[in-house]
Order: structure tokens, then C-alpha cells, then sequence
């Protein structure tokens, strides 16, 4: 699970930030997480197995990120910003959703696994529930790897990447949506996971210098690499299995602020 | 009827017009050259041809209306140099290059060996050959615009529409790049739009010139043809007072050359 979810957030984090040319985009800037979160609180209020819980917060996950894309889509010059904008938007809005939530919530019971959820995990998840989520991640990210060339067109000026030759709205789109599918069915099942989609690419980056198709393996590679250490971390320092993304921002902050000091704070 | 023609193009932003009824024609082989003063209209023009921005008018190339083609379609038949380049990630020249030929292989696809090696051409004939696999990035502003032409080189378009593709360059590489475009244009049976910093440049290297001013056309001159007195009032009229004069170089071949 460490190993596919990790390269699903590598990957998907690598698209971002080549699409918004922000080395600081991952898939959280349009709202995913939150609305995974908002999602997930709702499964735990509502049904409370686990299934119905992953079905909710990937539901919320989806549903955040095509209102972030429609509201964005209502501004029609086509700028990358419409789109960072509207996910800001989309972010708060389903953070107050998750706080109406945690309010209703019973304090003892259903509020700790809210906060539980939200510091993401990856005890509990049985072979058979990855399985279809790790259909649909398989197909997105290959679909990812053959856009790859588009993907890096994507980076240039729209006008620029319209004049080479790609439906820029569209192609922005259908990209957009095969990560955001990948980064849903990754975090409903394990909650949120911090860091990786931004980490996993710069650290990528940095070993090849340039973007191709091997960054962008690598990327997912490396996003596989941090989240298994973080997951056996979690695992192994407490007698109690410990948050995950508790050990992906420790790995993750320092490391962001050792990119701030070296100055390669670019794509 | 002309290779390229534009028909009455209007165009502006939020309300305030830029352009006003824009016609001109362009002759297969031939370069046309846009004069103007800063915020004469010189890039909107380009962008209303190239269909980026909303206009009114339209443009015709080689019986083809622009407007009515898809993005695919545009790149195909007509490649833009913006004035500078968006590119802000680690790339390879190579690659950069490669994109020209996006338009013409699959979305899916990668460029072909003969491709990767009309790149290296193309590369070659801007003399970049040498950092073909550098990152462009680490590439001064001149180098950029020396790659980003080697990029429309290997888009092989019927339209160049080029916004200042010389303004970062020093003078040698300015001549150099405007007579491989030149070339391009008289070999490969298209035409080129090019608005260009360096007037001098204009009057040299392009078969005609339109002086834009306030967003519209005051005049458009020949300098090959037209006489001197009539081009230095036309001129005057967009520049304030100036003076053309033939300059002799060493090789006693004859210049215009323009004097504020």
C-alpha cells in the first residue's frame, strides 16, 4: 500500500506542479483533501464502517475538485490562477463543512476517529481493499506517463501551448481529473498522507535536472520510497501504530526548508 | 488573391479598443515587417492573427480561415513566437525544440529519430548545437530566443507570426536569425509577420513594412521600392522628425539606415 500510494502521490504531485508552474502546487491546491476530509467525517457520522467511509470521502474528494473546476471554468480567459483560485475557495468551504461536522460529532467516539482519519494511516487496509481503487490508479497514472509530453507543454504559456498545438482547456481538464481520481482513491483509503506529493518530485527533480519521463518515474518512485519509510516508522517507534503523516512532515519539513536555503526553489 | 490576407481586424481589452480596423496582405515568400511605437498595437495584432485573443475581422491563409481552425490545426499551418517564451522549467534544448513538432505526431506519442535529428539541424543552424542537451534554463535571454526560433524552424509553418524575435540578441545573431527566417520564408514557399525592435533591421531585412500607430495602419512602405523622401514621411509621421540615408558598407554594398 506504501509502495502504490506513495507513487500515486509522487506522480500526481509532479503533474501539478509542471501544470500550475508552482513548485509548491500538489494535489491538496484544488481541494482534494479537504473534501477527502470533509467526506470521510461524514462516512464516520453517517454510516461508520469503513467501506462507507472511503466511499464518502473519495466521493468528497470528487465532488470538491470538479466544483473547484466548474468555478473555475466560469472564468473564461483561461488562466492557471482561475483554477488555484477557486481550489482556495472550494479548500475553506470544505473545512467548514468538516467543522460543522466535528461539532455534531460525539467528542469521545466519532470525533477521535475524525482526527485519526485526517492524520492518515495505513493499518487496517486489507489486500481486498486496494483492489479496485488500485484498478482505477494503475489506468490513471498510465494515462499520465502517455500525456507525459502534453503534460510539459502544459508548462509553457497558455497562449504559447496553444500556438504548439494543444487544447489547453481541455488537455488542463482531462489531466486534472486522471490525478485528482488517482489522489482520491489513494487518500479515501488512507487518509491524508502531507508532504509527499510535494517532496517526491523536488527530490526527483534534483537527481535528474530536468523533467522527463524518468522524473517523472521517479518522482512516483521516490514518493513510494519516503511513504514506506514513514509508514515502517510509524510502525516501528511506538507500540502503538503512529500516525503516518506524523513522519511524513518530519521528513518532509526539513527537507522543504533545506530546498528554501539551497535557493533551488523552482521547478 | 494574397497569400496571406487579414480583413478589417478590430480588436481590445476590456472594452478599449487596440486595434481598429486592421487590413493588410502578405505575398508568399515575402516578409512583412510591423513598426510602431510601444503600445502602438503591434503584439495584439500578432495575437488577433495567431486567434489568442477575441477579434473581430478575419485572417485568411492559403485559403484557410484562421479563426475557424482547431488549436491542432493552427500549429500546424502557423507557428507564434511570443515575445518571451513561458518555458520556466528544467528542460533539454532538445526537447524544447521537439515541441515544435507536437502538432504533427500523436498526443500519445514521442518524436521520431528523424525528428530528434531535425531538431539537431535546426539547432545547428542557430549555433546551439553544442548545449543540445544543456538545460534551457541555464540559457541567457538571447540564447532562449535563439532556441525558440531553432523550435519554429522544425515546425516547417506557411506562417511565422514572430513578436520580436531579435530583442534580446546582439547584432550579429540579429542579422543571422532574420536571414534563416528570410530564407525559410523564400525556400519553404511561406510567409512571415515579424514585429521587430530594431528598425534598421526592418528596413533591411523585410520586403515591406506596416507603420502602426494608435492601433491603426498610417502607412505601409516598400523599402526596396519606394523612394526615400516618401518613406522618410512616413516614417517621420510614427517616429517624430527623422532621416533615412543610404550608408555605404566596405563591401560598397548599399543600407538603409535610419537616424533620430
Amino acid at each position: 500500500m506504501a509502495v502504490w500510494g506513495g507513487f500515486c502521490l509522487g506522480i500526481t504531485g509532479f503533474t501539478y506542479q509542471t501544470i500550475f508552474r508552482n513548485p509548491l502546487s500538489s494535489p491538496d491546491i484544488i481541494g482534494v483533501s479537504s473534501g477527502a476530509s470533509a467526506g470521510a467525517a461524514a462516512g464516520i457520522l453517517f454510516f461508520g464502517s469503513s467501506l462507507a467511509i472511503t466511499l464518502s470521502s473519495f466521493f468528497g474528494a470528487f465532488c470538491a475538485v470538479i466544483v473547484a473546476l466548474l468555478l473555475a471554468s466560469l472564468d473564461n480567459t483561461g488562466r492557471n490562477g482561475s483554477i488555484v483560485l477557486s481550489g482556495i475557495a472550494v479548500h475553506a468551504l470544505a473545512q467548514t463543512v468538516l467543522m460543522a461536522l466535528k461539532l455534531t460529532a460525539d467528542p469521545e467516539k466519532e470525533l477521535a476517529s475524525i482526527e485519526y482519519w485526517i492524520m492518515g494511516g495505513l493499518n487496517n487496509i486489507s489486500i481486498y481493499d486496494m483492489k479496485i481503487p488500485a484498478i482505477f490508479c494503475i489506468i490513471s497514472m498510465s494515462i499520465l506517463f502517455l500525456l507525459h509530453r502534453q503534460i510539459i507543454l502544459l508548462s509553457a504559456d497558455s497562449d504559447e501551448a496553444k500556438m504548439l498545438g494543444v487544447d489547453v482547456k481541455k488537455m488542463q481538464l482531462t489531466v486534472l481529473l486522471i490525478s485528482t481520481l488517482a489522489v482520491a482513491c489513494t487518500i479515501s483509503l488512507t487518509g491524508l498522507i502531507s508532504f509527499i506529493g510535494l517532496l517526491a518530485p523536488h527530490i526527483a527533480r534534483l537527481i535528474t535536472k530536468n523533467n522527463r519521463k524518468t522524473t517523472m518515474v521517479l518522482s512516483g518512485l521516490m514518493g513510494s520510497a519516503i511513504l514506506s519509510l514513514a509508514d515502517i516508522l510509524a510502525r516501528s517507534v511506538a507500540s502503538t501504530e503512529l500516525p503516518i503523516s506524523i513522519f511524513t512532515s518530519l521528513i518532509g519539513a526539513p527537507f522543504l526548508i533545506y530546498l528554501i536555503i539551497k535557493r533551488r526553489y523552482v521547478l | 488573391m494574397s497569400f496571406f490576407s487579414a480583413e478589417n481586424i478590430s480588436a481590445g481589452y476590456n472594452g478599449k479598443t487596440v486595434l481598429n480596423n486592421i487590413s493588410f496582405q502578405v505575398e508568399k515568400n515575402s516578409i512583412i515587417g510591423i513598426l510602431g511605437a510601444n503600445g502602438s498595437g503591434k503584439t495584439t495584432l500578432l495575437k488577433a492573427i495567431c486567434n489568442i485573443i477575441n477579434h473581430s475581422g478575419i485572417c485568411i491563409l492559403d485559403n484557410q480561415n484562421l479563426s475557424k481552425l482547431s488549436a491542432r490545426e493552427l500549429s500546424q499551418v502557423c507557428s507564434y513566437i511570443p515575445q518571451r517564451s513561458g518555458i520556466d522549467i528544467d528542460i533539454s534544448l532538445i526537447d524544447v525544440v521537439c515541441m515544435g513538432f507536437n502538432s504533427r505526431i500523436g498526443i500519445f506519442n514521442q518524436p521520431t529519430k528523424e525528428m530528434h535529428y531535425q531538431a539537431i539541424q535546426a539547432l545547428d543552424k542557430v549555433g546551439l548545437r553544442h548545449k543540445a542537451y544543456e538545460n534551457y534554463r541555464s540559457l541567457s535571454e538571447g540564447q532562449k530566443q535563439l532556441c525558440i526560433a531553432a523550435r519554429t524552424i522544425v515546425s516547417n509553418p506557411k506562417l511565422m507570426v514572430l513578436d520580436e524575435p531579435e530583442s534580446a540578441l546582439d547584432i550579429n545573431h540579429r542579422y543571422k536569425i532574420m536571414s534563416i527566417f528570410k530564407n525559410m520564408a523564400k525556400e519553404s514557399d511561406s510567409c512571415a509577420i515579424i514585429t521587430l525592435h530594431d528598425p534598421n533591421l526592418a528596413l533591411q531585412m523585410c520586403d515591406r513594412l506596416i507603420l502602426l500607430k494608435n492601433g491603426e495602419i498610417l502607412n505601409i512602405i516598400e523599402p526596396k521600392n519606394d523612394g526615400l523622401e516618401y518613406m522618410e514621411n512616413a516614417l517621420s509621421k510614427l517616429y517624430g522628425t527623422v532621416s533615412l540615408v543610404y550608408c555605404k558598407d566596405k563591401f560598397n554594398k548599399s543600407h538603409l539606415v535610419i537616424l533620430n
